[in-house]
């Protein structure tokens, strides 16, 4: 048994290890001959770039609005998927299919949905969208809110799965009570049900920050490749893709690392998987 | 169910649920509608007395057809089944014994271990493509299937190790500790009793690895090369795709298609799907 | 069938000490209950007999095989469990023959086996469900067959029916006793319910601490417990301790917290070299009577009740005597009013005398 656990370990550490190792090197794909260990230098670089700096803005930013928009849809759908009702196949069905469904598929649809490239039936009306929001907000917005879009619509089902999922690991007792001792349904639902949620709603968040960091795929085929508003991980794609700067690209991904653990460590106060006890 | 007036149930009930749904499956009639158009109504101006945006008066195969005879999608379908099919049964088979041990077996560091399995699924494959490239590379697995087989239990197998490590968590020892007494080794006893027990915890794991693979897009971009080659998502957008031209009504068809399979799993598997999840995080 | 013989049995846990030093001889055919209060390192030792746990140190043999080093499935016992165990993939009928099937046992003897059992255990009816199919009772009863069919050396049970409701719970005990009867297999028996014990045991160990206080059978620690604790914790309502100190007046007596009693003729001797120490005074509920006019005054006391709890067949008083606290059980007749005043006379012989400082018995 202890060798599978080795193994999954290995799977993980070895690519981190060859990741820190690389950003510590000049290593391209292009270049002559082999790498050479530069030291913190690619770091040094890094941290003096202002496309850098705009990167992570726009990230932190996206990951904000997503995930706010994520976690409130996923809380109201929850509490209306819990109630038991004659349509809940259907429901449960629309919950899964935009998570199940292909991402790099239904991003075309999406991108066809609200960037028509061609003179089709209703190119007029969604063109008219997008100047007006881009006129308000700048160049490439109307974008950028497609990629936000298409991730909640994508991420925020899953969301609400995963927290109906808590909401049944709440005993109904719970619930029972909370009829008896409040006034009204509001007061119920900040009394006990969020805070009794709340370690879920951590996990959650923390499943959508590494999923919205992962959506370079999103970003990549809604903007059609060109990057207006870059986001830290389509970047680094980007850098080791199509110029094969893999020590940059290394670098630009390490860079995400503090991020997420800082993430951790606020979210685990929350929730703590060292709470199961040992049987 | 808890007595309420009528017409607060519409409003707080059946209205926002009408919403959700039709919000979340409105890109899903868009594709439809997209692939059962003809050309001569995709392309029709939207002032036109005739438009109709959102029916079709005419549907049409067409799409499918052409979908099916001038490009290899067949055979992108069958990619897809064979390297996601491939990746699940090795990501299920050292999840399941390393959820197992994790949730069973009393070594030291057992728990450590198990929270940073947890830690790792969190991490973003953003941090491992780029050196699981390299590897491809070095090992020279570019554009054959194995490329992605290899790949893709990365993220698969932490993810399925921890989801059945909560499962069999939920399992009481003692139905193990009697199977022991009345004649199993431990082997047996998990083979006999724990895994048929865990069927759903199974299944459920099966699944998400399963849609996960199949669904995968930047590896097998970058991964696969040729056409023939190539997994359904990537084939419909880099083959169907040419420059700034868009064959929508094919690329239409072929989403479509190509999700059959993970649709049908999901309907068929609804149920187990939720009891694993609510399972395993209960435990 | 085979003896089941512990010697200075240990088991540590990485900082608890849960078994210490336990010396057992079961002897074939004999029924041993463990009893003891939760974390007293009964259910350990049963395990540590199932090979379930590993032993620390010492010996455990079954029959004339030393089996430390023997997996549990060659150990040849059976073990009912507390939550039954029971495969929920499986049919009664699998669950019942799925020790024999791993044991390669031909298909018609497992038929003929499992069929005896369910007839023993009136669950012929049953043998197509599933568990989840059953009532607590029923699959109960499936727990105990798959553990019969198996014709082992011994029965194992952890707590078997602290599952179900106090009716049914009697009911099975019953059909338990009855079965051993009828099946004479050596069996280890575990629960924290001083009424299973005495009822079931042969013989009966009871456990505190991870140590044994008192092997013996039970209506011997009824009457004569080792120590305070057994004491207190056979017999329901528990035995009452009163912190008294002996002195002499005219005979021996026991005088503390506000009461003085005399002491039997039948306990002087032996107390004899107590007098001018403390001690601990221990009266059953039911060597308290009320008193008639023919009871001798130095026998008696005066409480003052506080609590009637009449149960039908017999009532029990909840009691203040001097600057303590008595429980008696008397006949229902009685009529007895709270805050009434009642003169109490007590059993001299059966009083039972503890050091206060080893809570050994004098």
């Amino acid at each position: 048994m202890a060798p599978a656990g080795a193994l999954v370990l290995g799977i993980l550490a070895y690519p981190v290890a060859w990741e820190i190792w690389a950003s510590l090197t000049d290593f391209s794909s292009r270049a002559e001959g082999g790498p050479v260990f530069v030291g913190l230098a690619n770091y040094g670089r890094l941290l003096g770039d202002t496309w850098f700096w705009k990167a992570l803005a726009t990230t932190l930013g996206y990951l904000a609005v997503t995930t706010t928009a994520k976690l409130v849809l996923g809380v109201g759908m929850a509490l209306l998927l819990a109630r038991p009702s004659r349509l809940r196949a259907l429901v449960f069905l629309a919950v899964f299919l935009p998570w199940a469904y292909p991402g790099g598929i239904t991003v075309i649809a999406w991108y066809w949905m609200l960037n028509p490239p061609l003179i089709t039936s209703y190119s007029v009306f969604m063109g008219n969208v997008k100047h007006a929001v881009d006129g308000v907000l700048g160049a490439g917005a109307w974008a950028f809110l497609s990629v936000m879009l298409f991730n909640v619509w994508r991420g925020g089902s899953f969301t609400a799965v995963f927290l109906l999922a808590g909401l049944n690991a709440i005993p109904t007792e719970l619930f029972e009570y909370a009829r008896l001792e409040s006034r009204s349904a509001w007061q119920r639902f900040r009394a006990v049900t969020l805070p009794l949620l709340a370690p879920y709603m951590a996990l959650a968040v923390f499943l959508s920050f590494t999923t919205a960091f992962a959506d370079l795929g999103n970003v990549w085929m809604l903007t059609g490749g060109r990057i207006i508003f870059p986001v830290v991980g389509t970047y680094a794609y980007w850098l080791a893709v199509k110029s094969g700067q893999l020590a940059e690209a290394a670098t630009w991904t390490l860079a995400l690392v503090p991020l997420l653990a800082l993430g951790l460590v606020v979210l685990f106060r929350w929730f703590d998987p060292h709470e199961e006890t040992p049987a | 169910m808890v007595i309420e007036k009528r017409w607060k149930t519409w409003v707080f009930f059946y209205i926002p649920l009408a919403v959700f749904v039709v919000g979340t499956l409105f890109p899903f009639y868009w594709m439809l509608i997209t692939a059962i158009r003809p050309d001569a109504e995709l392309y029709r101006s939207w002032r036109a007395a005739t438009n109709t945006p959102f029916w079709t008066l005419q549907p049409t195969l067409e799409h499918f057809r052409d979908l099916m005879a001038k490009t290899t999608f067949p055979r992108w379908l069958w990619n897809t089944f064979f390297i996601a099919v491939a990746s699940t049964l090795i990501s299920l088979f050292c999840g399941l014994l390393a959820g197992y041990a994790l949730a069973r077996l009393r070594f030291p560091m057992a728990g450590t271990l198990g929270t940073s399995i947890f830690v790792t699924y969190l991490v973003p494959p953003t941090l491992l493509f780029i050196p699981l490239a390299d590897i491809i590379r070095n090992f020279q697995l570019g554009n054959t299937p194995w490329a992605l087989i290899l790949t893709y239990p990365t993220f698969l197998i932490p993810f399925c190790t921890w989801l059945l490590m909560g499962y069999f968590k939920t399992i009481p020892k003692e139905l193990e500790e009697c199977a022991r007494i009345d004649g199993a080794t431990r082997f047996g006893a998990m083979t006999r009793i724990i895994f048929p027990i865990a069927v759903p915890g199974i299944l459920s794991a099966g699944i998400f690895a399963f849609t996960l693979s199949w669904n995968e897009f930047i590896y097998a971009l970058v991964f696969l090369s040729s056409p023939e080659r190539k997994t359904v998502p990537v084939g419909v957008v880099s083959e169907l795709i040419r420059g700034d031209i868009y064959f929508w009504g094919q690329l239409m068809a072929g989403a479509l298609l190509g999700s059959i399979p993970v649709a049908l799993v999901y309907s068929f598997f609804v149920e187990y799907y939720v009891t694993g999840l609510t399972g395993s995080v209960k435990g | 069938m085979a003896q089941v013989m512990m010697k200075d049995l240990n088991k540590k846990y990485d900082e608890v000490h849960a078994v210490k030093d336990v010396n057992l001889h079961i002897r074939d055919k004999e029924f041993v209950v463990l009893v003891g209060p939760s974390g007293c390192g009964k259910s350990t030792t049963l395990r540590m007999v199932a090979g379930l746990e590993e032993i620390t140190s010492g010996e455990i043999t079954i029959g004339d095989r030393i089996v430390n080093d023997l997996p549990p499935k060659d150990r040849d016992i059976a073990m009912v469990f507390q939550n039954y165990a029971l495969y929920p993939h499986m049919t009664v009928y699998d669950n019942m023959a799925f020790g024999l099937k791993m044991r390669k046992f031909p298909k018609p003897e497992i038929q003929k086996r499992v069929q005896d059992a369910a007839e023993i255990l009136g669950i012929q009816e049953l043998l197509k469900r599933k568990p989840r199919q059953l009532s607590g009772g029923q699959r109960q009863r499936v727990a105990v067959g798959r553990a019969i069919v198996r014709h082992p050396q011994v029965f194992l049970f952890d707590e078997p029916l602290s599952n179900l409701d106090a009716k049914l719970r009697v009911q099975m005990r019953v059909e338990l006793k009855r079965l051993h009867d009828r099946l004479e297999t050596t069996a280890v028996y575990v629960t924290h319910d001083q009424v299973e014990a005495m009822t079931l045991g042969d013989r009966v160990v009871v456990m505190k601490d991870g140590w044994i206080q008192q092997v013996g059978e039970p209506l011997d620690l009824y009457s004569r417990p080792a120590n305070k604790f057994v004491a207190g914790f056979i017999g329901s309502p528990a035995m009452n301790f009163i912190d008294v100190s002996l002195s002499d007046a005219g005979g021996l007596w026991a005088e503390g917290q506000g009461l003085r009693v005399k002491v039997a003729p039948a306990h002087a001797t032996r107390l004899s070299a107590y007098k001018g120490q403390k001690v601990t005074l221990g009266l059953r509920p039911e060597d308290l009577r009320v008193a008639s006019g023919g009871d001798p005054a130095e026998y008696t006391i005066d409480a003052v009740v506080d609590v009637v709890e009449p149960l039908g067949s017999e009532i029990l008083l909840d009691l203040r005597a001097g600057q303590t606290t008595l429980v008696a059980r008397v006949e229902p007749a009685v009529r007895a009013k709270v805050h009434e005043t009642i003169k109490f006379a007590l059993v001299p012989d059966r009083a039972r005398f503890f050091d206060t400082k080893t809570e050994l018995a004098i």
